[in-house]
């Protein structure tokens, strides 16, 4: 399959997925925060292709180690647990997993585990009525073409809106212009769970900036940190004018957060900001505290 | 066929979390390893893969790629956002070290991502530069400059070859994408 993005672009998305020009590979998929859905399509196919580069010159596999595999399990218990539903424990991993199959589960958990995820079906499908009601005309032309294509990844608008619906934690922020100059128009929120450990910025009239300079970066103040040293929320680069979310990648978990800063920093950030440049602000307002 | 893990993890299914650790432990692990040089390094990255793996589980599409070439995809992701933040760089005297050339192929990973195996003729065909290029970028995160500067090659060179080289994959995903299609209505 070929694509139809010009020559330029697709160099550009090589560049990316090559890692040569510090554009940030963010868990929510995306290579870059401006992508158009064709571009974005094209540079996970790139990535694919990188990756199956990457697979090619990997000589032996190593069997994970014990030690790591039960500390994954931990990690793996962690991840059920926040992905069950409140009414539901979860399963553990251990081995004495078959103990509470058989024995203390009753037809009435299984009745709760049915309606557990005929909740979540019907939330889906509801979601996805909701998505094709207020699709743009460009989804529309999508729709109409007759060529199967693969699912696309969600836009980050899209991405966001769901993770508002979904998250039953979610909390929201208005960002407000920090100390830095020419910055008085800013305009943006911020929006977080710390169940999913997630979120999106979105912000107008942040100037763009030069990579080559200087970078955006994102902290999270929560309560795990000092205030002195809060979380490193992600570095990241804004190269389009108009609105623009950006997804969030903080480097440690972060709970209940009561504020987000943005600062400018040296190209790829700081471990810790002198705090010199804030380029916005957002406090967690505490009635969703 | 039987469903794919991550599907099955998607769908809810916790036993799928075990079997995924179970099957791609192994990769996961030799990427970490391969890519990070640190123990240590490795065992931290191993969670945050899992973990973006199992979350990320339902944007698999079969279609698109095999789930092993998924797996490796979301793994370089957090490898190189690590080899990043740690402003890991390599050193010049180090570069014979990390470009020793795999003894012999893993058939065993080959067989299951056939994307891999697409991969494995284009790097055949390569001259060794290009090669060299291809893995420094790919599997080492070095930015075409830092390559350059590593390898003596012009920025321009260094480019075309890292551009070229994935393009070609890329196509060759591209095309099996189209009869998997067809193939399959």
């Amino acid at each position: 399959m070929k694509s139809n993005l010009d020559e330029r672009t697709i160099e550009r998305l090589c560049d990316a997925v090559l890692a040569s020009e510090h554009i940030t590979l963010s868990d929510t998929g995306s290579i870059s925060t401006q992508l158009t859905d064709a571009e974005l399509r094209e540079a996970e196919k790139l990535e694919l292709a990188a990756s199956a580069l990457m697979l090619a010159t990997l000589d032996e596999l190593e069997p994970m180690p014990s030690h790591v595999k039960a500390r994954l399990r931990v990690t793996a218990q962690q991840f059920l647990d926040e992905n069950a539903s409140p009414s539901v424990a979860t399963q553990p991993l251990e081995a004495a997993t078959h103990i509470h199959d058989e024995i203390i589960a009753t037809p009435q958990r299984r009745l709760f585990d049915w309606l557990g995820w005929a909740i979540a079906a019907i939330a889906c499908v509801v979601l996805g009525i909701n998505l094709y009601l207020t699709r743009t005309d460009n989804n529309a032309l999508i729709v109409q073409n007759p060529t199967p294509t693969p699912v696309s990844t969600p836009t980050l608008a899209q991405q966001r809106e769901m993770l508002i619906q979904t998250a039953p934690d979610v909390r929201i922020a208005e960002f407000k212009p920090g100390n830095v100059k020419g910055l008085e128009g800013l305009r943006g929120d911020i929006v977080w769970s710390d169940s999913k450990q997630a979120g999106f910025m979105r912000f107008s009239n942040l100037p763009k900036n030069d990579p080559e300079r200087e970078a955006y970066q994102l902290w999270i103040f929560d309560e795990t940190q000092k205030p002195e040293t809060p979380i490193d929320g992600g570095v990241f680069d804004i190269t389009a004018d108009g609105e623009v979310i950006i997804p969030i990648t903080p480097k440690l978990r972060a709970k209940n957060p009561s504020a987000f800063a943005v600062t400018i920093e040296k190209p790829g950030g700081v471990v810790v900001s002198s705090r010199e440049k804030i380029a916005a602000l957002a406090r967690v307002k505490q009635n969703q505290t | 066929m039987s469903a794919s893990i991550l599907k099955k993890i998607a769908a809810g299914d916790q036993a799928a979390v075990e079997e995924c650790m179970n099957t791609y432990g192994g990769l996961v692990w030799s990427l970490a390893r391969r890519m990070l040089r640190s123990t240590d390094e490795a065992e931290d990255a191993v969670q945050e893969i899992f973990l973006d793996l199992w979350r990320n589980a339902s944007r698999f599409d079969p279609l698109q790629a095999s789930e092993t070439t998924f797996v490796a995809m979301i793994a370089r992701r957090r490898l190189i956002d690590r080899i990043r933040q740690n402003q890991r760089r390599l050193q010049a005297d180090s570069l014979e070290d990390i470009l020793t050339e795999p003894s012999a192929r893993n058939d065993k990973l080959l067989e299951t991502s056939l994307e891999a195996r697409e991969a494995a003729k284009v790097l055949d065909n390569l001259r060794p530069e290009q090669k060299q290029v291809i893995q420094l970028s790919i599997f080492h995160g070095l930015s075409h400059q830092e390559i350059s500067d590593l390898t003596g090659l012009p920025l321009g060179t260094v480019k075309t070859h890292a551009r070229r080289g994935l393009m070609q994959v890329r196509e060759l995903l591209g095309l099996k994408d189209s009869v998997e299609t067809e193939a399959s209505v």
